[in-house]
């Protein structure tokens, strides 16, 4: 008769290779280019801290295992979910971060979309309206041509 | 963790990220912060600005560290 041992659940020390592909794998899917550390409590439990942009790098949020436990927070604390399987927390992490879209990347895609709109306003509008301009001008000689 | 529980968090786990220096003290929070920790809330606040807004800190207060 064979035995399968069942994989053994961490509940103390540091984050083992397992758990942290865990999380960065679900956390670089929701923003990738975010920066990431990990930390230690007092007590010896592991943190693990997804960094908002430069030069700040405030966490957005935080996974912890305290015994057996992952908690995720956000950047000011509010718990936002807790499990024992770290599968499910890392899923929920994903989803948090995706919401949590900084606000600096909203700042950029409205700069964007605002010099787009005024390149459109004073180099294609004015050249538009030219073209229609000679359009209706020409057209009646052309209708003659033809 | 004694700080946590009277904060009423239910996790420590945020005073370590403040500590670890990876959050800071929400500022509606700071108030409390300083009661349960023994200090004077105006004190603890301006104590926190100057490591979050050392240049603002400087502005009002004048003092740079």
């Amino acid at each position: 008769m064979s035995v399968v041992a069942f994989a053994h659940k961490r509940t103390t020390g540091f984050w083992d290779e397992v758990e942290l592909n865990t999380i960065v794998t679900a956390l670089s899917v929701a923003g990738s280019g975010r920066e990431w550390e990990t930390g230690m409590t007092e007590n010896g439990d592991p943190q693990f801290y997804l960094l908002g942009p430069l030069p700040d790098q405030a966490c957005e949020l935080s996974v912890s295992r305290i015994g057996g436990r992952y908690i995720l927070e956000d950047g000011s604390g509010r718990l936002l979910f807790e499990h024992q399987s770290l599968a499910i927390v890392a899923l929920h992490a994903k989803a948090a971060a995706a919401r949590s879209v900084p606000w600096w990347f909203v700042a950029h895609v409205v700069l964007l979309w605002c010099t787009v709109r005024q390149i459109v306003h004073e180099k294609v509008e004015p050249w538009l309206a030219e073209s229609e301009e000679l359009l209706v001008e020409l057209a009646p000689q052309l209708v003659t041509f033809a | 963790m004694d700080l946590a529980m009277r904060l009423g968090l239910k996790y420590y786990t945020f005073i370590s990220q403040v500590e670890n220096g990876f959050s800071r003290v929400p500022t509606e929070a700071m108030a409390a912060w300083a009661t349960e920790l023994g200090l004077e809330p105006a004190a603890f606040a301006k104590h926190l600005l100057l490591y979050y807004e050392p240049e603002l800190h400087r502005l009002l207060f004048g003092r740079k560290v």
